[in-house]
């Protein structure tokens, strides 16, 4: 292991490709830290978003206005203003409010800077989620839906032992549109100084001043991890598209 | 017919003219060119800000209009933070940065620096008061405001042990450290000590010694002689006349020890 | 007369064979059939989610309420911030109409950003659009290579990329050339553009029916005539809307730029703001931010439906 980065070293030395996330311990672990919360912002937003989609899906076919109107409303601004200055919405400003004294009397803020980057992003994505389950619900038969009342399933297990199967795959192909964004989404947080990716390459490059050989890598890791998303993405979707119906 | 060929020569060759171009009288374009670029911070008060028509002002611009007036030329000010200011001088984009920069050796690998120095400052933490921060032991662990791009980022989150949470901007990381995003906010002691003289920031202090007192330097493209030489003449001329301690005065910044010291040295 | 004919034809067996041979030419799926496996909405997703793929995003749509909405969300920041200010400080909107020019200049300069990026886009998208048409397998192959790298990479590493590597001059037959941050910054926004227009463009041709293809053969035109004098007008109507929504997603995106230094309407209120040294105008100030965004952009989002409705094309 160490002759791998030795190497990297040695090609500093002689050609002046400075990549200290190889040779450098506190460099590296700084990278891979990023790489690690960047996947981790994804994974959880991508998740908590999808719970937001089925939740908001479920509560616009509610019997009650207000309902309908609070989640609409929900989509129209979260769908309508640049995620920059959402994110920039819930941490400095939601987050002002939102604090305890702490024990040396100074204000404690009840959430961190991390959970404000998943919550943002997630609502950001969850907000196009709602939309995309709702068309994919609606899309399910009602014959079938009176078939699962016939035997005896109560609405709440019928939304979730059928309705919600058929609709999943149904909405694959649009929710993966969404899921692709929300990962390219995650740069953002960059903003209120969330370690990720694009923040420690950011340091680094400042730190070493090897702002070309940085910024390579960045593009080459996000490349990879974006491309890899996207042919995971469309070989599930081609794999459990619903036949007969095609786009 | 776009060719994929031609797209990867096109990008290589921008890529290597990114690199310096070779060019060795800065100072004698700028007098042929009649204009001189000075990259200076624009969100850092009192050294560098905005006022409401949008020109940027303060203690740094007024260097700047110095040194254009010494060489009869005219002065464009171009605005830059702590994470492009060397770029851009690299680049060539400015022809010399006062921007607060720290002359640390490390920078000086990669650009040059007048001297003497022109100004100084130590790193300092804003802390509230109620924290009853005493040393800079009692950091350990715990999250300090920064801005992207400072020099001494790296040596306290590896030698004092913080966690550093940095901002591109100093509104952004005045407003965590007002939300308690952080316990302090580390910044050079002199711009902290002209925050807290604002009532805004009346619960906070600066409880701590200032550590890596860093002069400052203003930075010209590497062999760049005869511009670096020319600025530290200037320099010289400014500490003699005490200069920079009129600027102190007008700007609202409490006078240092360092600059009385450096007027005393060329008196 | 004319509706009922209308309603005629689009349940009609012969339309529906019409498209769904159309689709089986150009696409990989299978034709649709008429079982009643799933309803229409069903299909109306799977367009909308093409066209979201094709379009670099979902649709906007915008009206007087969500103005309404963000009026009130500033006039409530406006009051928050006021109650936290300090005796002797001047008003709020006091302080924000001072600020009024720098923060407007801002503003147009991101607009104007916009524009170019957009155009710059559209001009080098239409190209590799055509090229992703094209017949020859290799150019086809880089030209989708080219669209899915620009698309998979966040704009912000584009922006950053393009702000930091490329120089700040040119020299170009003995005369230099200075390119400013603004013009990197609008490159960097480009590419991205450039990307979604191609997919809009390939989408667009692919969506035009087989049986003009094939008249245009039977009439002997060539290929490059078949393309330029039948399909591609024909498909300027189709990439219109998508086009227009692509737009106000690369508005509201012009904000990245703030984030690599470009003196645009987040960094000069950043700048104010330090300025005005009062971390409580934060929130009014980007709530104005927000209000000004939604004035440009709601006009656009509402001509967009006016254009979908328009020219709604049945795929």
């Amino acid at each position: 292991m160490d002759a791998i980065w030795h190497w990297f070293r040695v090609l500093y030395d002689t050609t002046g490709i400075n990549l200290p996330i190889f040779y450098d311990a506190f460099d590296r672990r700084r990278f891979v830290n990023g790489l690690w919360m960047t996947l981790a912002l994804s994974v959880i937003s991508i998740i908590a978003s999808v719970a937001i989609g089925v939740v908001g899906a479920w509560l616009q076919g509610s019997r009650l206005r207000m309902t309908r109107r609070v989640v609409n409303g929900y989509i129209q601004f979260f769908r309508n203003t640049p995620p920059l200055v959402q994110i920039y919405f819930f941490y400095f400003g939601i987050g002002s409010l939102l604090s305890t004294t702490g024990p040396t009397g100074h204000p404690v803020p009840l959430v961190s800077n991390v959970a404000w980057a998943i919550i943002s992003l997630s609502f950001f994505a969850g907000a196009f989620n709602v939309e995309i389950f709702r068309a994919g619900v609606e899309a399910v038969p009602k014959t079938t839906i009176e078939a699962a009342e016939s035997l005896g399933f109560s609405r709440l297990r019928t939304y979730l032992l059928i309705v919600l199967p058929l609709a999943f795959r149904i909405s694959l192909p649009a929710l993966n549109n969404n899921l692709v964004n929300l990962v390219k989404t995650t740069t953002l947080a960059y903003a209120i100084a969330v370690p990720e990716l694009l923040y420690v390459t950011s340091q680094i490059w400042s730190d070493n001043l090897n702002v070309p050989e940085m910024m390579n890598v960045l593009l080459l890791v996000y490349f990879v991890l974006v491309g890899a998303l996207v042919l995971a993405m469309d070989r599930w979707e081609r794999a459990i598209r619903v036949p007969g119906f095609g786009a | 017919m776009i060719k994929f060929s031609n797209i990867v020569v096109a990008g290589a060759a921008l890529a290597l003219l990114g690199a310096t171009a070779a060019h060795a009288d800065t100072l004698a374009d700028i007098k042929s060119k009649g204009t001189l670029v000075v990259g200076t911070k624009a969100d850092y008060r009192p050294f560098g800000y905005l006022d409401p028509s949008g020109k940027i002002i303060g203690f740094e611009p007024d260097l700047a209009a110095d040194l254009a007036k010494r060489l009869g030329v005219k002065l464009e000010l171009v605005a830059v933070v702590a994470s492009n200011r060397i770029q851009f001088l690299q680049q060539g984009k400015i022809d010399l940065m006062i921007a607060t920069a720290s002359d640390t050796p490390d920078r000086r690998k990669i650009i040059d620096f007048a001297e003497p120095n022109y100004y100084g400052s130590g790193t300092n933490v804003m802390a509230l008061k109620s924290a009853h921060l005493k040393s800079w032991a009692d950091l350990k662990g715990k999250k300090v405001c920064l801005i992207q791009g400072s020099f001494y980022n790296k040596e306290l989150q590896e030698k004092y042990g913080i966690e550093g949470v940095a901002f591109p901007g100093t509104a952004e990381a005045l407003a965590a450290l007002k939300n308690g995003n952080c316990v302090g906010f580390a910044y050079d002691d002199t711009a902290i000590i002209g925050q807290l003289q604002t009532p805004e920031w009346s619960a906070y202090e600066m409880p701590l010694d200032s550590i890596l007192f860093q002069p400052w330097g203003i930075g010209v493209k590497q062999g760049e002689t005869a511009l670096r030489d020319f600025v530290g003449k200037a320099t010289i001329d400014w500490h003699k006349t005490g200069e920079i301690i009129k600027l102190e005065k007008k700007w609202g910044i409490k006078p240092t020890k360092w600059a009385e010291e450096m007027h005393d040295k060329y008196k | 007369m004319r509706r009922a004919a209308d309603r005629l034809w689009r349940g009609s067996a012969a339309r529906t064979a019409v498209a769904s041979r159309a689709r089986a030419w150009h696409s990989l799926a299978p034709a649709a059939t008429d079982l009643p496996v799933l309803l229409p909405a069903a299909t109306r997703l799977a367009r909308n989610a093409a066209k979201a793929r094709r379009g670099g995003g979902p649709p906007l749509r915008l009206t007087p309420a969500h103005g309404v909405v963000l009026l009130a969300v500033f006039a409530i920041a406006c009051g928050v911030a006021q109650a936290q200010a300090g005796a002797g400080q001047p008003s709020v909107l006091a302080t924000l109409w001072k600020w009024l020019p720098v923060l407007l200049r801002g503003f147009v300069f991101n607009l104007a950003i916009s524009a170019m990026a957009m155009s710059t886009g559209t001009l080098a998208g239409l190209v590799l659009g055509y090229a992703q048409i094209s017949q020859v397998k290799a150019v086809r192959g880089v030209a989708a290579f080219v669209t899915h790298f620009f698309r998979n990479a966040p704009w912000l590493v584009l922006l950053f990329y393009c702000m930091f590597l490329l120089p700040f001059q040119v020299r170009v037959f003995g005369m230099t050339i200075p390119i400013p941050d603004w013009t990197k910054a609008t490159f960097g926004l480009a590419l991205p553009v450039m990307a979604n227009v191609a997919e809009i463009v390939r989408g667009a041709v692919q969506s035009i029916p087989t049986a003009q293809w094939e008249s245009a053969a039977s009439l002997a035109f060539n290929r490059r005539q078949t393309m330029w004098m039948i399909i591609l007008p024909q498909c300027i109507k189709r990439m219109l809307p998508p086009w227009m929504n692509l737009y106000a997603i690369l508005t509201m995106s012009t904000v990245l730029t703030s984030i690599v230094g470009v003196a645009e309407i987040m960094t000069l209120t950043g700048r104010a703001l330090s300025a005005e040294n009062r971390p409580g105008l934060l929130l009014p100030f980007y709530a104005f931010v927000l209000v000004l965004f939604f004035l440009y952009c709601y006009p656009i989002a509402r001509w967009t439906l006016r254009l979908e409705a328009k020219y709604a094309v049945d795929r």
